[in-house]
C-alpha cells in the first residue's frame, strides 16, 4: 500500500496542466466517437488516473469517468469522510461515493449516456471482474471497447510538469543510493537506509529489489528477512514522487575493473534512444564492454506506472517480454540493462527523454 | 533469518492441505488464481507469491502442483529464483497463454478466483462459460488461520508494537507527517519487513480521520493518530494508537477514556459463537452510554474493526454483520472515530479468536501516550 507523502502542489502541476491532459483525451474521444472512457485505479495501476487528475489511491480502488466534455467524475470506494482529502490532492469534478464500484458505475452510465454504443476502458482486459460484471450487465460487453491503445496514443510525450516531477523523483532516488553506507554488509542496511532517505525526501512510494551478491546471481529479489551482501550487489529503486514514477538501478560494492567502461557505454547507449530506435533498443550493442544479456525500455503509457515498450537481449526473460513498441520524441522512459562483463554481471538503468529522430536522447539530470 | 521471500514449510503445507481438501469437496480440479501488487492475498494463500508489479495467474491443481504465469519478465525471473518449487513463466500474452494452459491441463472442472482481481478478459474469454467461480471456496478456507499462520500474525503484531515505539520517538514538534512514516518504514526494513500499511492524522478537533502522510508539521498539543500494519511471512497485524505532543489536556484524557473502555468491551465480546455484529455493538454501546452514539455511525467512522491476515482489511466489524466468529480467526478490534471535544482518536489491537475467547496479540500499553515537547 502507498504510505509516503501524497499531496498536490499547484506550483508543481497546475490545474490548467491537468485540464489540458483531460482535453487531450477528450479530443481523441470525440474523434473516435466514444461516449465515455473509464479508468480504473488501485495501488498497482494508478497511472492513468493520476496523470489525468493527480489522484493516487493510497489503498482501495476508484474509477474515473471521462465524458467527451466537462470535468471527469470520480467514483470512489473510499468512505465519504475521505472525499475532502480527495479534493485536496487532486482535480476532479463530481465525486460519487461508490462502495460497490461496478454497480455505481453501471447506474451512472445508464443515467448519463443512455444507450451508449462505445464506452472505452483503459486496460479493459485487466479490469477486475468485481467491477466489470455490473457494468457488462448494464451496457453489454459489446459496448465496452478497449481504450488502452487510444490512451497510449495521447499519453506521451510528457509535458513540462511531468518532466520536472520525474527529474525530482530521479534526484530522490540518486540521493537514496548516495546514502548507502560504504561498509554495509547486509541487505537490511542498504534497504533501510534507502527507504528512509527517499521517504524523508518526499517520495510517495519506494519499491526496492536487490541482487545481494552478483557473483552468485543477478536476479533482483524482494527481500523478506535479511541476506549477506556479496562483494558486488545491485539495487533497483522504483520510486514515485507526486504520482510520477522513475526507475534507477545501480551496481554497487567493490567496483570491478570493467564497471567504468560499462557506465560510459550506458550513457552512450542512452543517447542513442531516439523515436525511430525505441523498438530496436540501444544501438552499438556490439561495442558494449560485454554481452548485453537483457535490455528493456519502459515508459508510462497506460494505467501501470511503467510498461515494457521494447525489450531484448540474450536472456530468456528478456526475450519473453519483447514488445517492439514505439514512443514519440519527448517521452519519459527508462533504459534498463544487464551486461555480462568479464568480471561478472552488471545491472543499471537510467531514466531519459526520448530524442527526436536522429537526435540524442537526454538522460534525466540526477544531481540538480 | 537469511532468505529472500520467507514462507515457511509449515505454512505452505497447512495451506496446501486445506486448499486440496476444499477443492476435493467441491470437485474442482484446477484453481486459477489472479493477483497483482494490490490484491496478492489470494495468490499468497494458493501459491505463496507476492507480485511487486505486473499481473499474475497461478494454476493450482488438487495435488498442490502450481504453475505461475506473469506478464512481467523481471518478476518472472524473481519469482522463479525465490520459489524454486513453482513453475514460473513470463508471458507477453497472458490471457492467450492462460487459456492454452487450462486446455492443456485437460481438467474437467476449473474455477477462477477471486472476483476482486479476476481480469475481465479471462472471465469473458472463450473459456469463461466453462469456468466456475472459486472465490467463495478461497474466502472460506482463508478465514480461519492454522497454527503456523497464527504464529506469523503474532510475529507481525510484535513487530507492530516495536514499530509504534519508533513512531512515538519520531513524533516531535516541527516534524512533518511524512517524516514520521520515513522513520517507521526504515525501521521495518531494518527488521527485514518489506511491507506495511500505515495511515495517520495529526492536529486537533478539526481532524476527522486518518489519511496518507501529508506535509503538515506536528505542533504542541496535537493528537497524533496512526495505524501500523506490518506484514510478516505474508500475514499482516495491525495496531492503532493515539499520542499527544506535549502534556494531554484534561479534555483529551476524558475523551480518550471512552475509547479505552470501548476497546476493552469489544475485545471482551470476541469469543467463538459471537458475531462480528456483537463485537461492534459492545464497542458502540460504550459510546452510546457516554452520549456519543452519533459518532459510531458511517458519518464519522468506517468500521469498528476488521479481519486481518493475508490482507489488511478482511471481514468488517459492524453491527449488521452476521459472520460468526470461530477459533483461529484473526481480527483487529478498533473503536476509532471522531470525538466532538478533541478530534479523531484511534485505539485498536489485533486479536486471535481462541476456544474460550481471544488472545490479544498487541502488547503496547493502551494508555494515551504523550511525548515531551
Amino acid at each position: 500500500m502507498r504510505r509516503g507523502l501524497i499531496s498536490w502542489s499547484r506550483e508543481e502541476v497546475s490545474e490548467q496542466q491537468l485540464d489540458a491532459r483531460v482535453a487531450r483525451l477528450q479530443a481523441r474521444m470525440r474523434a473516435e466517437a466514444m461516449d465515455a472512457v473509464l479508468a480504473y485505479t488501485a495501488f498497482d495501476r494508478p497511472a492513468a488516473v493520476s496523470w489525468l487528475t493527480h489522484f493516487v489511491p493510497y489503498w482501495n480502488e476508484a474509477l474515473l469517468a471521462v465524458f467527451p466534455s466537462g470535468a471527469p467524475v470520480m467514483l470512489a470506494s473510499f468512505s465519504k469522510r475521505m472525499h475532502p482529502w480527495i479534493r485536496e490532492v487532486c482535480r476532479v469534478g463530481e465525486i460519487l461515493g461508490a462502495p460497490g464500484l461496478g454497480r455505481t458505475a453501471a447506474g451512472m452510465l445508464e443515467e448519463r449516456v443512455p444507450g451508449a454504443a462505445r464506452i472505452g476502458v483503459i486496460n479493459r482486459d485487466l479490469l477486475p471482474w468485481s467491477v466489470a460484471e455490473p457494468i457488462v450487465g448494464a451496457v453489454g460487453s459489446d459496448a465496452l471497447v478497449d481504450a488502452t491503445g487510444m490512451f497510449a496514443s495521447i499519453r506521451q510525450p510528457s509535458d513540462a510538469a511531468e518532466i520536472r516531477l520525474a527529474e525530482h523523483a530521479a534526484r530522490i532516488a540518486a540521493h537514496a543510493f548516495e546514502s548507502i553506507p560504504r561498509d554495509a554488509a547486509k541487505t537490511s542496511e542498504v534497504l533501510a537506509t534507502m527507504e528512509r532517505a527517499a521517504r524523508l525526501d518526499g517520495a510517495e512510494e519506494v519499491l526496492l529489489r536487490i541482487a545481494p551478491d552478483l557473483a552468485r546471481s543477478a536476479v533482483l529479489q524482494r527481500i523478506e528477512g535479511d541476506s549477506a551482501l556479496g562483494t558486488c550487489y545491485a539495487v533497483e529503486c522504483s520510486l514515485a514522487y507526486k504520482a510520477t514514477w522513475i526507475r534507477l538501478t545501480r551496481s554497487r560494492g567493490a567496483a570491478a575493473p570493467s564497471w567504468t567502461p560499462a557506465s560510459q557505454w550506458l550513457r552512450e547507449a542512452v543517447a542513442t534512444i531516439d523515436e525511430a530506435g525505441v523498438a530496436a533498443g540501444p544501438a552499438h550493442r556490439t561495442s558494449a564492454p560485454g554481452q548485453v544479456a537483457a535490455w528493456a525500455i519502459e515508459a508510462c503509457v497506460d494505467s501501470h506506472p511503467l510498461s515494457v515498450i521494447s525489450a531484448g537481449g540474450t536472456a530468456d526473460a528478456a526475450k519473453a517480454a519483447a514488445a517492439g513498441g514505439k514512443l514519440p520524441a519527448g517521452s519519459l522512459a527508462t533504459l534498463s540493462l544487464r551486461l555480462e562483463l568479464a568480471d561478472g554481471p552488471w545491472l543499471a538503468s537510467l531514466p531519459l527523454l526520448v530524442g527526436a529522430a536522429g537526435n540524442a536522447a537526454h538522460p534525466l539530470n540526477l544531481t540538480g | 533469518m537469511t532468505q529472500s521471500s520467507a514462507v515457511s514449510g509449515a505454512i505452505r503445507n497447512e495451506r496446501q492441505q486445506r486448499l486440496a481438501a476444499a477443492m476435493q469437496a467441491e470437485g474442482i480440479d484446477v484453481l486459477v488464481v489472479a493477483g497483482n501488487a494490490w490484491r496478492s492475498d489470494y495468490l499468497r494463500f494458493a501459491a505463496d507469491i507476492t507480485p511487486i508489479e505486473g499481473n499474475a495467474l497461478a494454476f493450482v491443481e488438487r495435488d498442490g502442483t502450481a504453475r505461475v504465469l506473469i506478464d512481467s519478465a523481471v518478476e518472472a525471473a524473481r519469482l522463479a529464483a525465490e520459489y524454486p518449487h513453482l513453475s514460473v513463466s513470463a508471458s507477453a500474452r497472458l490471457f492467450d497463454d492462460a487459456e492454452a494452459l487450462i486446455l492443456r491441463l485437460g481438467k474437467r472442472n476449473a474455477a477462477l478466483a477471486p472476483n476482486a482481481a479476476m481480469p475481465y478478459r479471462l472471465a469473458l474469454g472463450p473459456l469463461g462459460p466453462t469456468l466456475n467461480s472459486g472465490t467463495a471456496l478461497l474466502d472460506r478456507v482463508m478465514l480461519k488461520k492454522s497454527p503456523a499462520e497464527i504464529d506469523a500474525v503474532r510475529r507481525a503484531a510484535a513487530l507492530a508494537d516495536d514499530g509504534y515505539a519508533i513512531f512515538r520517538a519520531a513524533s516531535r514538534v516541527g516534524r512533518r507527517e511524512y517524516e514520521l512514516v520515513a522513520d517507521v518504514e526504515a525501521y521495518f526494513r531494518s527488521r527485514g519487513c518489506p511491507e506495511n500499511f500505515q495511515i495517520l492524522g495529526s492536529g486537533g478537533v478539526e481532524v476527522r480521520g486518518m489519511h496518507p502522510p501529508g506535509e503538515r508539521r506536528l505542533a504542541q498539543g496535537d493528537l497524533v493518530t496512526t495505524e501500523l500494519t506490518p506484514c510478516v511471512e505474508g500475514y499482516y497485524a495491525q495496531i492503532c494508537r493515539t499520542l499527544v505532543v506535549g502534556e494531554p489536556s484534561e479534555r483529551q484524557r476524558r475523551a480518550y477514556a471512552v475509547f479505552r473502555e470501548a476497546l476493552e468491551a469489544g475485545v471482551a465480546a470476541v469469543r467463538p459463537g459471537a458475531t462480528a455484529g456483537d463485537v461492534a455493538r459492545a464497542e458502540n454501546e460504550v459510546f452510546r452510554r457516554h452520549g456519543l452514539g452519533d459518532y459510531v455511525t458511517s458519518e464519522y467512522t468506517r468500521v469498528r474493526g476488521h479481519g486481518v491476515g493475508l490482507y489488511v482489511d478482511g471481514a468488517h466489524i459492524l453491527e449488521d454483520v452476521t459472520l460468526t466468529l470461530e477459533p483461529g480467526m484473526t481480527l483487529i478490534v478498533h473503536p476509532n472515530t471522531y470525538h466532538p471535544d478533541v478530534g479523531y482518536i484511534v485505539l485498536g489491537d489485533t486479536v486471535v479468536v481462541t476456544d474460550s475467547g481471544c488472545d490479544v496479540l498487541c502488547r503496547t500499553s493502551r494508555e494515551l501516550f504523550h511525548e515531551p515537547v
